[in-house]
Parts: C-alpha cells; sequence; structure tokens
C-alpha cells in the first residue's frame, strides 16, 4: 500500500499536467544572435503565443557553430514541451550533410511547427543584359567560370540550389561568398558580382535596383509571381526557406496538438501578419505532420543534390 | 520647406523627446557594462515597438546606439574594460591618463570627441547621403584590401622597442584570427573539432579577458596596502578634470579628420567601427606634434579613436538610406524597426514620402545633444561608482567580465575564454610583450585576408589576371591618394630630418 501510495506520488506531477499544458514558462532557445532576422521572429512568436497561452516564453539566444549549438542543445533537452527552440532551414536539411552537427535532423528533433517561409529570389541589375533566367544559364555556359555570383548565406540552401542548377546545365559559374545579405546587395549594386540570390532582393526589385529571375524555394514569388520556380523550371532542388519551432525528440501528443493550435492563431494576428508582410515573409503555417513531411523531403533531396554536386 | 517642418514637428515633440532622453540614458548605462550591448537591448524591445507611435519608439533606438558608444568608452577609460569592442582603442591613452588621476578629463574629451563625430557624419548623412552612398558602393574587395593594408602600414608603427617581441605578438594575433571557417572555402582552421570555435574567437570576450583581466591579474600582484585604497584616484586640481579650450581647440583637427574618416569608412558595408577607431588612432599619432605622448595619455588618442567610432554609427545609416543596405547591427535593426512600423527607407523613400526621413534627421541631432548633455551625469555617476576600495573593485570586474561574456549569447566557453585571454595577456605584460600588436593582428588581419582572397577569387573570372583591379575606378583613384600621401611623408621627412617615430609603448 506504501509503495503504491509512493508511486501514485511520484506519478502525481505527470498526470496532473497531462491535460493542461503549459502550466509554467516555456524556454524558446534562439540559435542566432540578437537582432537578426531569425531573432525577431523568436521573439515575436514568445510574445503572441505567451500571451495566447497565458504562460511566459523566455527567449534564449544561444548561438555558434553555424546554429548548430543551439539546435543541438533543443534536442538535448528534456522532451516535456517546455524547451523548444527557433529552427530555419540551413541547420536542418542543408548543412547537417556537410558537417558534423551535434544531433541528426530526423532522429533527435520534433518538428513542432512552421510559421514562415521566406522567399529567395535570384536576382540580376536591373539594368543587367540577362533578361531572363535562360540568358544568364547561356552566358555561364559560354562562358565557363567568369559569371560571379553569390548568395547571403554560403553553403545554404540556395547556394545548393543555384549550384545544383548550374551542374545539371553542364553550366560553371564562380561563387563569391560574402558575410550576409546586406554585403552581397551591396557587391552586386556595386558591380563586383553578376546575380544574387537572396532574400533582401525583393525588396531591392520594389526599390527599382534589382530584377528577379527565379524563385529558389517552392512558393511563387511575393514581388514577381511571374518568374519561374526552379524545380518548375526542372532543376533538381528549391528547397523550403523555413522558420519554424522544433523539440527534442519524443515531444508529447499533448504538446504538439496545443503548438498546432497556437502557432496557426499567431500567424493570424495583426501583430504577425505586419511583421511578415514589411518583412517580404511569407507567412506558411504548417503544422507538426505537414512540417515534418516537409523536413524529411528536403533532407532526402538536399542529400542527393550535394552529392551530385560534390559540395563539402 | 513645409514636408521639412512636418518631419521635424514628429521627431521634435515632448514624447520622442522623452524617449530620446530615455534611450540616451539607457544606452550609456547598457554600453558601460561589458557584455551588455545596445544592439541587445534594441533586439528585447523590437517585438514592443509596434505599440509604441514609430516616433517614441525610433528616437528612443537612436538615442539608444548613441549613447551606448559613449558609455562604452567610460569603462574602457577607467577600468580598461571596453563595454563595445569599438572602444578598445580608447583604451590605449584613456586608461594612462584615469591612473595619473586625470580619468575626468579623459572622459570629457571622449564625450566631446563622440558628439563631435556623430553631428560630423550625421550631417553628411543629412546632405549627402545618396553621394557618399554611390562613392561607398564602388568600393569592393580590391578597394578594402589596400584601405586595410594602409590601415595595418600605419598602425604597424605602434609597434614598441625590442621588434622581435612585437612581431611576435602581431603574429600570436594573427594566429588566433585565423581560428574558425576559411573565410573562402568555409572549412575549418584550427577548430580541433570543436564547434565552439567554428564561428572563431568572439571579439568582445577576447578584448575583455585580453585587456580587463589581464589587469585584474596585474594589480593582484601589488601590496594589500596599495589594494585597500581607492581603486580611482580623480586628482582634486580642477585642471585635470576638465577639458580646457586650448586642450579641445588643439583636437579639432584630430577629431575633423577622424569623423571624415569614420563616416567613410561607416558608408562603406564592411569594415566597421572598431577598424575606423584604431585607424583613426594610427593616423591622429602619425601626423601629432607630440607622438611621444601617445599610449602615456595623450588627448588626441582619445579624441581620434572616440570621434571615429561615432562617426562610423552614424554613417552606417548612410547606405541604408540610400539603398536600404544596413551597415552594421544596429542599423539592421533600426531597418526592422522602420518596417514594423511601415516606413520605408532606401531609393524610393525620398519621392515617395520624405516626411519620416526629416523626422529621423530632426531624432539624430537631437539625440547628439542629449548626448552631451547626459553625458556629464554619467562623469559623475562613475565618479562615485568607482570610488570602492580597489580589491572590491577588481573581485567586480571579474563578476562583470564572466556575466558580461555570459549574457552576450549564452555560452560558458566564452567565460572560459574570458580568463584564456586574460592568462595570455598576463603572461604577455610580465614577460614584457606588447599588448597592441596582437590586438591589430586578431582584428585588421582576417579582414585583409578575406578581402584578399576574394580579390583572388575574382581574378579567376577574369581570366586569372589580377591587373583587372586596375579596371575599377575607385581602386586607382585610392591607389593615387595613397601614393601621394607616401610622397608626402617621405618629402617632410627628408626636409625636417625628423627622425621616424618614437618607439611606442603602453
Amino acid at each position: 500500500m506504501f509503495k503504491f501510495l509512493a508511486l501514485a506520488f511520484l506519478l502525481m506531477p505527470f498526470t496532473a499536467s497531462a491535460g493542461s499544458y503549459p502550466e509554467r514558462p516555456i524556454t524558446l532557445i534562439c540559435p542566432y544572435s540578437a537582432g537578426g532576422g531569425g531573432d525577431t521572429a523568436t521573439r515575436m512568436i514568445a510574445k503572441l503565443a505567451g500571451d495566447m497561452m497565458g504562460v511566459k516564453i523566455n527567449v534564449e539566444n544561444k548561438t555558434g557553430g553555424g546554429a548548430t549549438i543551439g539546435i543541438g542543445a533543443v534536442s538535448k533537452a528534456k522532451p516535456d514541451g517546455y524547451t523548444l527552440g527557433f529552427v530555419s532551414t540551413s541547420p536542418i536539411t542543408i548543412r547537417t550533410h556537410m558537417m558534423k552537427a551535434p544531433y541528426d535532423p530526423l532522429k533527435d528533433l520534433s518538428y513542432v511547427g512552421q510559421f514562415v517561409a521566406s522567399s529567395q529570389p535570384l536576382v540580376v541589375l536591373k539594368d543587367s543584359p540577362y533578361k531572363t533566367l535562360a540568358d544568364l544559364i547561356a552566358y555561364a555556359k559560354a562562358n565557363p567560370g567568369k559569371l560571379r555570383w553569390s548568395t547571403s548565406v554560403q553553403r545554404g540552401g540556395p547556394h545548393v540550389a543555384v549550384e545544383a542548377m548550374f551542374k545539371q546545365e553542364g553550366a560553371e559559374a564562380t561563387f563569391i561568398p560574402f558575410k550576409g545579405g546586406s554585403k552581397v546587395l551591396a557587391a552586386l549594386l556595386g558591380g563586383t558580382i553578376d546575380a544574387a540570390m537572396m532574400s533582401e532582393g525583393n525588396k531591392a526589385t520594389l526599390d527599382g535596383l534589382t530584377r528577379i529571375l527565379a524563385e529558389g524555394t517552392p512558393n511563387k514569388n511575393p514581388v514577381d509571381p511571374s518568374v519561374p520556380i526552379l524545380t518548375d523550371a526542372g532543376y533538381p532542388i528549391a528547397p523550403a526557406i523555413f522558420f519554424g519551432l522544433a523539440g527534442p525528440a519524443g515531444l508529447p501528443a499533448d504538446v504538439l496538438a496545443k503548438w498546432d493550435e497556437v502557432l496557426a492563431k499567431v500567424v493570424e494576428t495583426d501583430e504577425f501578419k505586419a511583421l511578415a508582410d514589411k518583412r517580404k515573409w511569407t507567412l506558411a503555417f504548417a503544422g507538426h505532420a505537414a512540417f515534418t513531411k516537409t523536413v524529411e523531403t528536403d533532407y532526402a533531396a538536399a542529400k542527393k543534390a550535394i552529392a551530385e554536386i560534390g559540395m563539402k | 520647406m513645409d514636408l521639412i517642418l512636418e518631419g521635424l514637428s514628429l521627431s521634435l515633440s515632448w514624447e520622442s523627446f522623452l524617449a530620446i532622453v530615455l534611450g540616451v540614458a539607457a544606452g550609456q548605462v547598457l554600453g558601460a557594462i561589458p557584455g551588455l550591448t545596445a544592439s541587445m537591448a534594441v533586439a528585447l524591445l523590437i517585438p514592443y515597438s509596434f505599440y509604441f507611435s514609430p516616433w517614441v519608439g525610433i528616437p528612443m533606438l537612436m538615442g539608444m546606439f548613441k549613447g551606448s558608444l559613449f558609455g562604452s568608452s567610460t569603462t574602457a577609460i577607467l577600468i580598461r574594460t571596453p563595454g563595445t569592442p569599438a572602444a578598445s582603442a580608447t583604451v590605449l591613452d584613456g586608461y594612462p591618463l584615469a591612473q595619473q588621476g586625470k580619468g575626468a578629463k579623459a572622459i570629457k574629451m571622449a564625450l566631446y570627441a563622440s558628439v563631435f563625430g556623430d553631428t560630423f557624419s550625421d550631417i553628411c548623412l543629412i546632405f549627402f547621403a545618396s553621394l557618399l552612398a554611390m562613392v561607398a558602393l564602388m568600393f569592393g574587395p580590391a578597394e578594402y584590401t589596400i584601405l586595410i593594408a594602409v590601415a595595418l602600414a600605419s598602425l604597424g608603427m605602434l609597434s614598441s622597442k625590442p621588434a622581435w617581441k612585437g612581431l611576435l605578438a602581431m603574429l600570436l594575433g594573427v594566429t588566433i584570427g585565423t581560428i574558425g571557417l576559411d573565410p573562402i572555402t568555409a572549412t575549418e582552421r584550427l577548430t580541433f573539432g570543436n564547434p565552439e570555435l567554428e564561428e572563431g574567437i568572439g571579439l568582445i570576450p577576447m578584448l575583455i579577458g585580453f585587456l580587463a583581466v589581464s589587469e585584474v591579474f596585474r594589480q593582484m600582484e601589488s601590496s594589500l596596502a596599495d589594494l585597500s585604497g581607492r581603486a580611482i584616484q580623480f586628482s582634486k586640481k580642477r585642471a585635470d578634470n576638465r577639458v580646457s579650450w586650448a586642450e579641445f581647440k588643439s583636437c579639432i583637427p584630430v577629431m575633423f579628420r577622424a569623423s571624415a574618416l569614420g563616416t567613410a569608412i561607416g558608408a562603406m558595408p564592411g569594415l566597421g567601427s572598431t577598424v575606423a577607431a584604431f585607424l583613426a588612432y594610427g593616423e591622429a599619432r602619425r601626423t601629432s606634434k607630440q607622438p611621444e605622448l601617445f599610449g602615456k595619455g595623450s588627448l588626441e588618442g582619445i579624441a581620434a579613436p572616440e570621434a571615429a567610432n561615432n562617426a562610423v554609427s552614424g554613417a552606417n545609416l548612410i547606405p541604408l538610406l540610400a539603398f536600404g543596405i544596413p551597415g552594421d547591427i544596429a542599423a539592421a535593426l533600426i531597418l526592422s524597426a522602420f518596417m514594423i512600423q511601415g516606413i520605408n527607407v532606401g531609393p524610393l523613400a525620398f519621392s515617395e514620402n520624405p516626411v519620416p526621413l526629416y523626422a529621423i534627421y530632426g531624432a539624430l541631432i537631437m539625440a547628439n545633444l542629449v548626448n552631451l548633455v547626459l553625458g556629464f551625469g554619467l562623469i559623475h555617476v562613475s565618479r562615485f561608482a568607482f570610488a570602492i576600495p580597489r580589491r572590491l573593485l577588481l573581485a567586480s570586474v571579474l563578476v562583470i567580465a564572466s556575466a558580461g561574456s555570459y549574457a552576450l549569447r549564452g555560452s560558458l566557453f566564452d567565460v572560459q575564454m574570458v580568463f584564456v585571454f586574460g592568462i595570455l595577456g598576463f603572461v604577455m605584460i610580465r614577460f614584457g610583450f606588447p599588448t597592441v600588436p596582437l590586438l591589430i593582428g586578431f582584428i585588421l588581419m582576417p579582414l585583409l585576408e578575406e578581402n584578399l582572397r576574394t580579390v583572388l577569387l575574382l581574378a579567376s573570372t577574369y581570366d586569372n589576371n589580377l591587373l583587372f583591379v586596375f579596371s575599377r575606378p575607385a581602386f586607382n583613384v585610392l591607389l593615387f591618394i595613397v601614393a601621394v600621401i607616401l610622397v608626402l611623408v617621405g618629402w617632410r621627412r627628408l626636409k625636417l630630418r625628423r627622425l621616424p617615430l618614437p618607439p611606442f609603448d603602453s
């Protein structure tokens, strides 16, 4: 009898919490430093979702290792739903094929939900001779290695997508690395490079500085919906550039269900819509099931493409 | 004209004035605490700025950034702990002055120079933003390489007496700077498989450890009686606590040159305020009438880096307003605040709706004035704050150094780095190695490598012909300017039969 009581006592916190997640503050680990796009998104989610669930959501920046340190910390947390993290494309579906990450994206994480899919336009200068994607590829084929291009993150999703396109066409271009989208945009405007794939390209096009030739993610380009999506144009990969939340593998079903409900509401709030609109993010809510499928599909496609390009 | 008045009336209202005062005050305090940066505070506030009127939120952010740059120099001067990396050049002459009891004089000089640099770059922003931004865009990796090489050459003169020790210190700095991802191929270098090292050694933990913690270790050697004395003595003499008009006047040429340099560097995304501060310091010493005072407590040695680093932060808005390119993290945060408020910045902003831009100009100038006034308050506060026994101060510096470097990105590894570099700095001081060359190697060489190798990569797209750089107009102009300066310096030396600059030791 005593044993039974002790057991019941031990189990009590678990049974009590089962129906009422969350009942204490939640920690949201952001693997990027304060101030970036990922950080702004994380903080906005923390604030809105925290208000909805009636608990405080604390954001903790744990940066380094190309975001793998923060995500590694998420993967090792207790799977109770009180430690979750912000995840984006590169350290989940792309970089993990080229480096040793402290987690296996398919085994060590539960994907809670996606809330933003950013657009990655391939842009050239407004007065560039390349009017279409075909023009650009034709030049790269005729002049091996002479086309200079860049992306805001080296060896990220857009880098892999464009390399895979050149590879399939048998074209050769030179990737010039820069640290961050603003330096890439400056290099494009200053004539150091000829083309770039970066989210900044949408605003620059609205400002009348650049022209969009193609879209590197699976959704239509928000500024110029007429340009082709790389996979629609027959190229190997157009990975989703997502912002989402993940937790350690084995999150309880009630936690996942709660976040499915809350995240769907968060992306519908005026505050979040305004933020996404101004940042030219495409709001794309996907719950646990759909988000997990996106990750699995892109992971496999990126694995194949990266092996073919021979990127390390 | 109506539009200008409309814009100014937005930012010169009571609400925005209060917001600026609040922002500057918070910025000065945050800046003075190593590891806590205005960027962090702003990032925390941005989700809430949605609920403010734009002309409360944005002036507050601008005040915060301006205040933090000055705030970080107070600790750099008094306790050798730069609140932000940009203030590390201020340590070189500020700390010696504080040791001589002239801390208040040094901080006041820093304050005047900061406000001078801010105002200079804001005026450039207001009148020449699009012109400056156009010129800055012509600067690519080839031009950056020349600029950094010139900076290294002028700072190389900061080497101290036994040349081999300076060289060794610089090589060590260069080696530490290569840790992390290769800038071109992105393969790991000297990381020994440790993911913590993948992004390299953090500049802030390194500086805090190398400058502040090493000094704590050095002072811990002194006698107990010494340690119970006041941490920082402020001289009783009035002349030691103020900057006289004559002293200020003698620094005006230095501040002009440093502000111009800072504005130019700030207009180009990619070099940053720490580089500008060191470059301005080297330049001020080269042109000074009293170069032998540098490193021992020269007012010019404070005026130059302070004017330059503040000018950079104002000028970072130049590419932002002209092309929507944020020059640094502060400008990026201001951009996202604009976006949240639905204010468009970029080349179309003037033709679409210039009113917010005029409001921004008003807020910038107002923030400079507030920074000047509140700065005097901070000086008084810090005089009381540091009137504690030395032993207590030393312990607090260690606590602040650890907590601040942890707060930066929640990494215990950074705290370890603070102590590793504290020990390294202490050992170097004990064995008579100069510390400045190590800093210069660590800060400048990675930039030189990155840009030089990008130039080589670009050459591969010009049939492996490196001479492509001469097809760039900015490169030729820059090369010409450097050549003229070299000839002038050489000629002046020949004419004056002046000996080379005296050795630098701090």
